[in-house]
This record gives C-alpha cells, structure tokens and sequence, in this order.
C-alpha cells in the first residue's frame, strides 16, 4: 500500500505547516479532519481491516472442506 | 374304478400342487434374499452418511470456535485501539496541542502500521521478523492478532 503522511496543524503551527509546505514544493493545502474524526477514521478502518479477516478466514474455512481429500469426489459430481 | 381314478387325480393334483407351491417358496425365498442384500446395502449406505455428517458436524464445530476465537482476538485489537484514544479520559487533541511533533510521529508510525496490516488482512505473508515478534517492541501494535502469531500479551 502507498504511504501516507499525517501533519498536525494547531492554531499555534499553521503558518509553519504551510510554510514547510511551500518550501518542499508542496501545494499549501491540506484535507483536514478533528481529533474526534481522525478517531474515527482510525476505527473505520480498523472495522473494515476486521472485516476483511473474518470473511477471508471464512472462505479459507469453505476451502480447507471443499477441497480437502475426502470432498474432493463429492465436488465432482 | 371311478373311486381309483378319483384318488390317482387327487394324489396328481396333490403333488402338483406341492410341486407348485415349492417354486412359489423358492421364487419368495429369492426375492426376500435380494430384499435383504439391497437393505443391507441401504444400511451401509446410511451408516457412511451418518460418519460423514458427524465429521462433518465436528468440522463445522471446529471452523466456528476457531471462528469465534478469531473474533475475539480481532474485538481485543479494536478495543486496544480504543483504549489509546481514550485511556483514562486521555484527549488526543489536546495531547496534540501539547506535543505536536511527538503526536505527530506517532500517528506516521501508526499509519504505517495500519498500513501493514490491511495488507496482512488482504493475503499478504507474514515476514519472519513479524513471525518471530514475541515482545511489544517488536510487535505491529495496530494488529498484533493477525500480524503477530507468536506474540502472547503480557
């Protein structure tokens, strides 16, 4: 997966976050979320992370029977 | 005379009818011999389907507590994360405020982190470093339950 990067801005840093920006060559611009969204944004992805392990460990169960020896046979008919 | 013959036609038609009711006994006889072999086969049919629906059933006794376990794992690693956003009425803002390059590291470190275990989550293997983690310094603290197998919480 590609890496992000996180800045926080305070009422104090702004101007040196922007400031920062600009001098990387980087379009002073930022997509901003609160403490509280950034929270949830970090429990969103856990959710869907979760989610993604339990539906892969549930197809890898339905593998583990269809294609086990002694169902092989049945599959076939 | 007539009482001779009636006699011979009697013992004839008795013995006919002895002869006849052998065969029918005979045809009866076979006919309950291929009842019982299709019927034994039957029951060995049934008991095949019987072992089978108990594995089966084991199986599927098994994938639902491995399931579940599962689950409970992947619970305790949400509520971890919960847990670092609000441990004892901590405020991350404000933390934040506070030590704004500390938090902000630790967010890119987490990021990363995060990062790694959607990859886990969708298929990818586990390294040997991830594998052979057993302390919380060497741990993927955003998903120890599925990036770290060796690693008992302490």
């Amino acid at each position: 997966m590609e890496q992000l990067q996180w800045h926080i801005i305070t009422s104090e840093n702004a101007a040196e976050v922007f400031a920062k920006l600009e001098a990387d060559g980087i379009d002073p611009v930022l997509w901003g979320l609160t403490d509280k969204d950034f929270e949830l944004l970090a429990k969103n992805f856990a959710q869907i992370r979760n989610k993604m392990v339990e539906t892969n460990a549930i197809l890898d169960k339905y593998k583990e029977y269809y294609e086990s020896e002694e169902n092989k046979d049945d599959t076939k008919n | 005379m007539g009482i001779r013959l009636f006699f011979i036609g009697l013992i004839v038609t008795a013995l006919a009818g002895g002869g006849f009711y052998v065969m029918k006994l005979q045809k009866d006889n076979a006919i309950l011999k291929a009842n019982a072999i299709k019927l034994e086969s039957a029951i060995s049919d049934q008991k095949t389907l019987i072992e089978n629906q108990k594995k089966d059933f084991e199986s599927i006794l098994t994938a639902n507590k491995e399931m579940n376990d599962l689950i409970g794992k992947l619970k305790t690693d949400f509520a971890d994360l919960d847990k670092r956003f609000n441990k004892k009425n901590r405020d991350v803002g404000l933390l934040a405020i506070q030590k704004t390059k500390a938090i902000e590291r630790i967010t890119n470190a987490a990021s990363v982190k995060a990062n790694r275990c959607i990859e886990i989550a969708s298929g990818s293997p586990l390294t040997e470093k991830e594998i052979n983690a057993t302390k919380k310094s060497e741990i993927n603290t955003e998903c120890p339950s599925i990036a770290n197998p060796n690693y008992i919480p302490y």
